[in-house]
Formats: C-alpha cells, sequence, structure tokens
C-alpha cells in the first residue's frame, strides 16, 4: 500500500489547485515546493485571466490580488513612436478578464488554502526524482528514500529539472523557450490609479507590447501591469534571437524597454523593489507525452501557455489542468485504480477543455509571434502611416489606402507578400 | 538512558527583509517573512552533531513565541530534534531579556534532567546576547558562549570559545549551556521523510500554568527594561584621507595635530 | 539601473554546502561564443581576461543558461533545503 494516494510536486497555481481539489474528495495528498515559504521562487508577469480558481478557492478575489483589469493595451514600439491599441470597458464586469496578482503572496496563500483542506504541505525540499517501479511511476525519490503514492502530479513549472531527470521530457529548443525579465517598481497607489486613468483604486491596467526598436535586431515582447502599489515591467525575450544577436545581455533588454520615451513616464518617480527572472515555456506542449503510468504532468512544465502577441496567459492555463488531472485521478479511484494505473483519461479529460483546444488551434504561432515582419516590418509601416495620417503639413490630404500603400512600398518585401502576411497572422490570431 | 540535549531557538524576521524606512529611519519589520534566527540554526546543528557521535541522545528544541512559531520548531525537528515544544502565552507578550530567560530556564526545569543546552549566540532582531547567559545564570549552572565547536569526552561537555585573540578551550561539568557563533557549523538539510514524520508528531505546547511560574514575574510586568528615548545616529562625514607606507611620521604628526593622538 | 543594483535587491539564502550548477572549464576555455555571459540573466557568468568566470550565489535559477550553453558545460541541477533566490513579490 502506498504511503499517499497522489503526491503534487510543486505548490504555484497547477499544482496547489490539484491539491485541494483531491483533499476535498478525501484523498490523500502530499504537496511538495522546494521553496521555502511556498511561492518565493515562482514568477510570472502577472495576470490571472478567468476565473477557473473558483472551482478550488471560491474565495479567490478576497485574497491577494491586486487589481482587476478594466484596460487592456496593446502597443508596438518604435525607436521613437509608440502606435497603441487601448480598450477600457465598463462591460469587464460580464465579461470576465483577469486580476494582477503578485505570485508570492498569491501562491503561498493559495498553497495554506490547500494546507487547510487537509493537503500535507511540505516546503523547502527539493524532490531529486520520481520514483519509477517496472515503468511505472510509484512515488518521489528524494534524500535517497522514495515516498509512495498511487499516483505522482508533477506541477514543478517551467524549468522542470525533476521530468528532465525522470526522462519524461526533453530539454526545450531555442524555439521552446523565452527568457522572461521583470521588475517590480513601487508608486502610490493614487499615483497609479491617476497616472493608468483608472476608474478606482481596485481597477487595473495591462499591457502587452511589441519591442521593435531593440538594439542589434534582438526580439522580445514586453508588458506592464498596474499592482496596487506597484507596477510590474518585463521583458520576455527571444531565446533564438538573442542567440544570434550574442552581444546584447539579457539584462539589459528590460532597462532598454522602460528608457523608451514613452514608456520612461509611466514609471517616472518609481522605486525599484525586486528583479527576476523565469523560463517561459513557448510553442505549446512540451512533454512527451502528458501522462503515463502513474503520472500526469501539468501547468507550465506541461508547456501550457499561450500568446498570440495581444494575449498571455499561463496561469489559468495551469489552474485548469491542475483541476483536470485531480478529476482524473478521482475517476480512476472511483473504479478501484492499482498505484501506477495509466492516466490516459487525463489527456482526455484535458482534450475536452480550453486549454488543450488553444493548445492545438494556435500550433506554431510562436513563428509568427516571433517573426521579423511582426517585430520590425509591421511596427514600422504602422508609425510612417501615423505620421502622414496625424501631420498636417499644408499638403492636400490622402485616402487611408494611399498612405498605407505608400508607407508599405518602401519596404523591401512586395506589397502582395506582407498583405498576405497580415491576413495569415489575422487568421492565425 | 543518552543525553538530553534542549536547543533554544527564537523566530526572527528575517534580517534580509527588514527594511529602513527613509523617512522615519525606524526598522519596517512587517514587510519581513518570519525565518530561525541564523545563529540558532548553528545551534541545532551544534546539537545534532553531538546526536551523531552518540545516537541515543534525546534533543528537544524549545523556543517561547506566537503559535506561528510552530514551523520554525517543525523545522528542527526535520533536520533530526527529537521533540519540539512551545511555550506560548498571552502573559509572556513584552518580554525583555529578562522574564524571557527566567520563562525558558523554568521550562528547562520542567523538563527535567537535561544535561546541556544550547542557544544561538544572540538574535538578529535584538542583538543583546543576554537569554543564553540569562538561562545558564538563573539555572545556577557552567556557561561557554560564543562557541565554535563543542563535544562531550569522558563525562565532561568541552566547547572552543571563539575570542578576539584566539580560541579558548573550556572543560564544564555536566549539566551546561552553550551559545553557538553564527556560521559556526554548516546547518544540515531536512528530508522529505523527516519533514513528514516531523508534521505527523507535531508539536507540544506548554502554557504559563505548565512551567509554574507568577503571571507577575513573566513578560511586560516581570521585564525591567525602560526605554527612555531613542534617536538615529547620522553618519559622520570622514575626511578620507590616505597615507602610504613610509608616511608613518606624517600620519603621526596629523594625528597629534588635531589633538587624536597624544605623545 | 545596474544588474549588481538590481541583484543587490534580492533576498537570497545562500547554500554554502552546495554549488547548484557547475561549470566545466575545460569546455568553456574552447568556447567560440560564450552565449551563457549574454543570457544569464543574473550576470553570474563573465569572462575576465577571456577566461570564463562563474558564480552561483546570484543565481536566480530560472535555467536560462543549461539551455544557453549548446556545448554540454553546464551542469544544472535545483537548490535544495529552501537554499537560493527568496523573492519578496514574484
Amino acid at each position: 500500500m502506498s504511503e499517499f494516494d497522489v503526491i503534487v510536486v510543486g505548490a504555484g497555481p497547477a499544482g496547489a489547485s490539484a491539491a485541494i481539489k483531491l483533499a476535498s474528495a478525501k484523498v490523500n495528498v502530499l504537496l511538495v515546493d522546494r521553496a521555502d515559504p511556498p511561492g518565493s521562487k515562482n514568477v510570472s508577469g502577472g495576470v490571472l485571466w478567468g476565473d477557473s480558481l473558483t472551482q478550488v478557492a471560491p474565495d479567490w478575489e478576497k485574497g491577494p490580488v491586486e487589481r482587476y483589469v478594466e484596460a487592456k493595451g496593446v502597443s508596438f514600439l518604435t525607436k521613437d513612436s509608440r502606435i497603441s491599441l487601448d480598450f477600457r470597458s465598463k462591460k469587464f464586469g460580464e465579461y470576465k478578464s483577469g486580476y494582477t496578482v503578485l505570485r508570492t503572496k498569491f501562491d503561498a496563500w493559495l498553497a495554506k488554502k490547500a494546507k487547510d483542506s487537509g493537503v500535507m504541505l511540505v516546503s523547502g525540499v527539493t524532490v531529486d526524482k520520481i520514483a519509477m517501479k517496472d515503468g511505472k511511476a510509484v512515488g518521489v525519490e528524494q534524500g535517497g528514500e522514495t515516498i509512495t503514492s498511487d499516483a505522482v502530479i508533477l506541477a514543478e513549472g517551467a524549468n522542470s529539472r525533476i521530468a528532465y531527470d525522470s526522462g519524461l521530457k526533453r530539454k526545450p529548443t531555442d524555439r521552446n523557450t523565452a527568457l522572461g525579465v521583470k521588475e517590480i517598481i513601487k508608486l502610490p497607489e493614487k499615483t497609479i490609479t491617476e497616472r493608468f486613468g483608472l476608474t478606482s483604486p481596485k481597477m487595473g491596467f495591462a499591457s502587452e507590447f511589441v519591442l521593435g526598436f531593440l538594439e542589434g535586431g534582438v526580439r522580445a515582447g514586453g508588458f506592464l501591469y498596474t499592482n496596487k502599489e506597484s507596477l510590474s515591467i518585463g521583458a520576455v525575450i527571444s531565446m533564438a534571437e538573442l542567440r544570434k544577436n550574442n552581444k546584447t545581455y539579457s539584462f539589459n533588454v528590460i532597462e532598454q524597454f522602460k528608457e523608451h520615451p514613452f514608456v520612461a513616464p509611466l514609471l517616472e518617480g518609481g522605486r525599484v523593489e525586486e528583479y527576476s527572472a523565469h523560463l517561459v515555456p513557448e510553442g505549446g506542449i512540451s512533454a512527451d507525452s502528458l501522462n503515463g503510468n502513474g503520472y500526469m504532468i501539468a501547468g507550465d512544465a506541461a508547456g501550457f501557455t499561450f500568446s498570440n502577441g495581444l494575449v498571455l496567459q499561463g496561469m489559468n492555463y495551469a489552474i485548469v489542468s491542475g483541476i483536470v488531472a485531480a478529476e482524473s485521478f478521482l475517476e480512476k479511484k472511483e473504479k478501484g485504480i492499482q498505484a501506477g494505473a495509466n492516466f490516459a483519461n487525463y489527456t482526455e479529460n484535458l482534450s475536452k477543455t480550453f486549454v488543450m483546444k488553444d493548445m492545438m488551434n494556435f500550433k506554431g504561432i510562436d513563428k509568427l509571434t516571433w517573426s521579423k515582419y511582426v517585430h520590425q516590418t509591421l511596427p514600422s509601416i504602422a508609425e510612417e502611416a501615423m505620421l502622414n495620417m496625424f501631420s498636417e503639413n499644408g499638403q492636400p490630404k490622402k485616402h487611408l489606402y494611399k498612405i498605407l500603400t505608400k508607407s508599405m512600398s518602401s519596404h523591401e518585401e512586395s506589397k502582395l507578400g506582407m498583405a498576405m502576411e497580415l491576413l495569415k497572422m489575422l487568421r492565425r490570431m | 538512558m543518552g543525553l538530553k540535549i534542549v536547543v533554544m531557538i527564537k523566530q526572527v524576521p528575517d534580517s534580509q527583509e527588514v527594511v529602513i524606512d527613509p523617512v522615519t529611519f525606524t526598522l519596517n519589520r512587517s514587510a519581513a517573512r518570519n525565518v530561525i534566527n541564523p545563529a540558532d540554526e548553528n545551534a541545532i546543528e551544534a546539537a545534532l552533531r553531538i546526536k551523531d557521535k552518540l545516537p541515543d541522545t534525546h534533543i528537544t528544541v524549545i523556543t517561547m513565541g506566537p503559535p506561528f512559531a510552530e514551523t520554525a520548531l517543525l523545522d528542527a525537528m526535520a533536520r533530526g530534534v527529537d521533540d519540539g515544544l512551545l511555550v506560548s502565552d498571552r502573559a509572556f507578550a513584552g518580554a525583555d531579556t529578562y522574564p524571557t530567560g527566567l520563562t525558558l530556564a523554568a521550562t528547562i526545569t520542567k523538563i527535567g534532567d537535561v544535561d546541556m543546552i544550547f542557544a544561538g549566540e544572540e538574535s538578529t532582531d535584538s542583538s543583546t546576547g543576554h537569554v543564553g547567559p540569562g538561562v545558564a545564570e538563573f539555572l545556577g549552572i557552567e556557561q561557554a558562549s560564543y562557541t565554535s565547536n563543542s563535544w562531550i569526552e569522558d563525562g565532561y561537555v568541552y566547547a572552543e570559545r571563539e575570542l578576539e585573540d584566539g580560541i579558548e578551550t573550556v572543560k564544564m561539568k555536566p549539566p551546561s549551556l552553550i551559545t553557538v557563533v553564527t556560521n559556526a557549523n554548516v546547518p544540515r538539510n531536512a528530508t522529505l521523510r523527516m519533514k513528514i514524520d516531523a508534521i505527523r508528531k507535531g508539536i507540544k505546547t506548554w502554557t504559563l500554568a505548565d512551567i509554574e511560574l507568577k503571571p507577575e514575574w513573566v513578560g511586560l510586568k516581570g521585564s525591567p527594561t525602560v526605554v527612555k528615548s531613542m534617536r538615529t545616529m547620522n553618519e559622520k562625514k570622514r575626511e578620507g584621507k590616505k597615507f602610504k607606507a613610509g608616511e608613518m611620521d606624517k600620519f603621526v604628526d596629523e594625528l597629534v595635530s588635531k589633538g587624536i593622538l597624544k605623545l | 539601473m545596474k544588474i549588481e543594483e538590481r541583484l543587490s535587491l534580492l533576498n537570497y539564502k545562500i547554500d554554502k554546502s552546495y554549488e547548484h550548477i557547475t561549470v566545466n572549464p575545460s569546455i568553456c576555455e574552447t568556447c567560440p561564443d560564450h552565449f551563457c555571459t549574454f543570457a544569464c540573466p543574473a550576470k553570474c557568468y563573465s569572462l575576465i581576461d577571456g577566461t570564463l568566470n562563474f558564480k552561483y550565489e546570484d543565481c536566480v535559477e530560472c535555467g536560462t543558461c543549461d539551455l544557453a550553453c549548446s556545448h554540454g558545460s553546464v551542469a544544472w541541477t535545483n537548490t535544495k533545503g529552501g537554499h537560493g533566490v527568496k523573492y519578496k513579490f514574484g
């Protein structure tokens, strides 16, 4: 007999959600995190989209969330300009957006929630490996000892050492990973509310950026989110482009972003409180298989993140995958599972959710989001067109179509080629 | 019957996270998370090293503090300490180092037949270094402060004290108390097995009633310390003058002329 | 803001008994690109007089260097016992 029904490795949104779901069904769960306290090694851009957490923690909106996103932006930055879409809506009440969160606080809260619901929570211990016996996961190995369980849910995050060392996942290539670098900038609550034109101190702004102006042609996306009394600002850098360039320091990319003439004023008077970095999975599912005998992989460790340039999500995918992993265990348990059973039902159940559907429908979108077209061509065409459209130099006005085609013709690519790219982009996004 | 050891620990705000308010210059502890006082981690390790050599040694780790200090006790248990005991009571609130020492001494008396007591040299949140030696005085036993190494030989406790001009080895008759300097050793990590076992075992909690002290002897009432005033020190501007080797005469003349040195 | 200044804001519990990342100097000696020095967001890798210098104490445990090094020099493991970086915000 196993010591635990389920061992969950990693107390992030995926692991904690799985553990709570299991414990509420009276399953004997061990949740292990290598950080002490749990959450203190977790980083993300900072918006938790949707309300999937309600399933396991109905009161989460009263937990340590920062601001509710009522304003969402997307900006292209060239060296001298910022071209933005800024969408604000009162309808973000009936249509769910998301809350900005600070993961160290938020994940610690969620882990405590797990503990309070009956999970045995252990922090500050690093699991070495998944214990395998006859091709089945039978628990975890730590410090030369095996702790046994009927199933293991692996939710260790993007830097998946246990999955690599247990042979469940290959190390990602440059294409399957990006480097996120982030800073927390302290500002008074009132300043943030006023500066970003928010309707109340509870409301927030979240914007993604295409950083089309970086030195040496390095490609990176930027993000800027408002917390209660701080801003989360960061850059997500393409590993492939950084390697090709091989002279830009990753830690300087975020500084270039912060110093942009139309970003710097947003940060004015702020004090940097924290610097952090974390890998971001790219390009969809990264695990060789999401399930096997006795184990399931959830969250970032499985590669469940979504980015199409306009939207950057991960925590909601992590939460849903964690909950589905828990449900898949419960399903097997009802049928009287044996330790080490195959959890093929996890992959099946996931495919019914938006998690798997998005992974499939948007497969390969990273090629587009990291393309030269998005990072250089498009921003410069837009900049030129805007300058022509919004400046007044005493000449007769031109039709928008004329302005656009003129801006396009100054680029090496053919107009038809660019139009095709644009169409392709719209269809894939 | 093996040795009986008590380790006294304290949960403190992480000194790396205690920030100084740029306006009022006071310490803001509320932003800091709690950790085991660093020197106490070394004290736990020192005790565990004795147990490594004499496996039938029984170690109890104790702390006087609020209920959430349980985390620190469980952490110590997960490294190999046998029992965790929390001494917690509203009556202890506001204690300075005098009643703290008294409370811990009464706890140790109640535990009974203790051969060795370990403590960190001082806590990072008050840095008095009073409590360890105070407990030894209340108990009327021998003590060695600021030690970097200790062992048992022929029924005696040996400890190496780190002094300014060298290391002093002292030999004491048990029961005796030892305070351990920060970084005296490298504390071992807890294993998952031991963390699980510690959580299952849990800690014991004693209140004022268990240690049989009068309410007026503990907490704020039992504290003789009176804080009259507090002020921050302004940094003194230094001249930053440099003298090269061989300019000793010039250097001495300068000091004499400024009245810093008298010949 | 200099990277050194940014790193000084972080809380680390440094493990004095275990270096969770090690590099193989004989591989780094002949490395043509030293991409690690550009990729690592915590500047743990630097070239000093042409020789690669590595320090694990400033590591934020992102795992970038392990993926960045295509020459097999970096041996990456998780920190143990709750050691390493301890974010306040994340």
